[in-house]
């Protein structure tokens, strides 16, 4: 045991992202431990060990790759139009005070709507399609970044616009220079948001509408009984997001923070 | 450099709580000439800082021109260099690309900028920070950029707006005799805002006394030039031209 520890010091000192997965150790065991016993049948709690089996196994035959591929591929492009929305109509409505006043309570209205509030009536007007799962993602990414945006740009020191205009800047320089840069922090936010739950609107989508990716696997495995394999999407879920987030996003947004001398190192 | 002429200026606003006029500025007047440096003194909420925003195009003014060369003055512009209380520098940006940004909003190549930059950084002695951020500079430092980086700039005019009063005293002393120094050396036209009437002493040619939004009264500063600490304090013309100064504004 001792010996053990001191490899994971090891382990985390030469690599120390791996630090991120220690406090899934001891979930890891007494999941081990509660299946070992059977408190409950096999069928209903599958056993650590067979989840990864099947898991390797899901992995070895290329369906587990390529729905995962579709999945991630779906968030990407959905969020990336969200971001090409969001991003925009949030300048605006920080920018502009007209724009405020008549877009604020739209906005408000339509964040309240669950993205999967809205699926209902997707399916009614688009299908059980992919144009339906890409309109929830694009809706469930474009507000969190829209908003934060729009803070953002609204928490910018009036004196630094003011700094640009009397350096000659022109007023899109101003934008270009000062007003998203100085957003820039909150721009992160709203992104990492946007992505987080555009993840989990994806899976809830495809679980509703879907033909491949996550979501579907895990509700057609429920249709086939195979507990397992929902077990392994949970965890592709959730390993997947971890990795994303707490390897890529998190550092982003905190570096952009402490450059901008907006968080205290 | 040219001349400033602030014709019948007033600034009033209406304050919807209390359902009444109030005037930050009235019916000011002055003429600024070409290389002088004007202080003006106040209590706070006298005026100093809404006159400097307006002349900066900040602000609208109510009534009353400013005409800078003979031209209205039209919003903020490139022509009136601001040096703010809070230094406002683009944390994003290195101090070389604060200081080069004037430079580059108006057209100038890259390379042309950076050497401007580095000229003007030396000036203040701060070339060795030049490729630093700078929330990793001291406020005094700090505010020597910003200070360079609207002399850059060449304005016709220099508005600063309170620069020294973020710093501790003794730093605060080192930035009156830098700019002391730059002035002499340079001769901009410089208007000073402070609340400070040892700092406007020191610093300008002429104070002008500002209360309650109207201008009460203009002290010269007939002090001879170049102006260091030690000299002034022990200098009784100095110390009677304070007290006299003190006393209007405590007056006012």
């Amino acid at each position: 045991m001792e010996r053990l520890a001191a490899r994971w010091l090891w382990f985390v000192e030469h690599w120390p992202r791996a630090a991120v997965f220690a406090p899934f150790v001891p979930l890891l065991l007494s999941w081990w431990a509660v299946a070992e016993i059977e408190i409950f049948p096999p069928a209903f709690f599958p056993h650590p060990l067979e989840v990864l089996r099947r898991g390797v196994e899901l992995a070895y035959k290329g369906v587990l790759g390529a729905y995962l591929e579709d999945s991630v591929l779906r968030l990407a492009v959905g969020a990336a139009a969200g971001i090409a929305v969001g991003l925009p109509l949030g300048l605006l409505v920080g920018l502009s005070d007209r724009a405020h006043r008549t877009l604020w309570p739209l906005l408000l209205f339509f964040q309240a709507i669950g993205d999967i509030a809205w699926l209902p009536i997707l399916l009614v007007w688009f299908g059980f399609g992919l144009t339906t799962m890409t309109f929830v993602i694009v809706y469930t990414v474009m507000f969190p970044v829209l908003m934060n945006t729009a803070l953002g740009v609204r928490a910018v020191p009036e004196v630094l616009p003011r700094a640009a205009l009397s350096l000659g800047a022109s007023r899109a320089r101003v934008i270009l220079e000062v007003v998203v840069p100085g957003a820039l922090p909150n721009i992160v936010t709203g992104i990492r948001n946007g992505l987080g739950f555009g993840w989990r609107a994806l899976v809830a989508a495809e679980i509703i509408v879907g033909t491949s990716g996550i979501g579907f696997m895990m509700f057609d495995a429920r249709r086939a009984g195979s507990v397992t394999e929902v077990v392994i999407g949970l965890v592709v879920l959730g390993v997947l997001w971890s990795i994303v987030d707490s390897w890529i996003l998190a550092p982003l947004e905190r570096a952009t923070g402490e450059r901008w001398g907006l968080v205290a190192r | 450099m040219k001349e400033l002429l602030v014709e019948r200026l007033s600034k009033i606003y209406f304050d919807p709580d209390r359902g009444e006029r109030i005037a930050a500025l009235e019916e000011v007047s002055l003429r600024i000439a070409p290389g002088e440096f004007v202080a003006v003194v106040g209590p706070s909420g006298c005026g100093k800082s809404t006159l400097l925003n307006l002349i900066a195009g900040f602000l609208e003014p109510t009534s009353g021109r400013i005409l800078l060369d003979g031209r209205p003055v039209r919003g903020p512009g490139p022509d009136r260099g601001v040096v703010f209380q809070s230094y406002a520098l683009f944390p994003w940006k290195t101090v070389l690309e604060n200081v080069a940004f004037g430079p580059r909003m108006r057209g100038l190549p890259k390379a042309e900028c950076h050497a401007k930059a580095m000229r003007y950084l030396e000036l203040v002695g701060l070339a060795h920070v030049a490729h630093r951020y700078p929330r990793e500079l001291s406020g005094g430092m700090q505010q020597r950029v910003g200070v360079v980086r609207a002399l850059a700039n060449e304005p016709e005019i220099l508005l600063m707006d309170e620069p020294f009063a973020a710093v501790d005293a003794q730093t605060r002393m080192t930035l009156q005799e830098e700019l002391a120094r730059i002035y002499e050396e340079r001769r901009p036209t410089i208007l000073f805002v402070t609340h400070d009437v040892n700092e406007a002493v020191f610093l300008a040619d002429r104070v002008l006394l500002l209360s309650k939004g109207r201008l009460r009264e203009e002290i010269p500063v007939p002090i001879a030039r170049p102006r260091r600490w030690p000299r002034l304090v022990e200098d009784d013309d100095f110390k009677a031209l304070v007290a006299r100064t003190l006393s209007a504004v405590r007056a006012a």
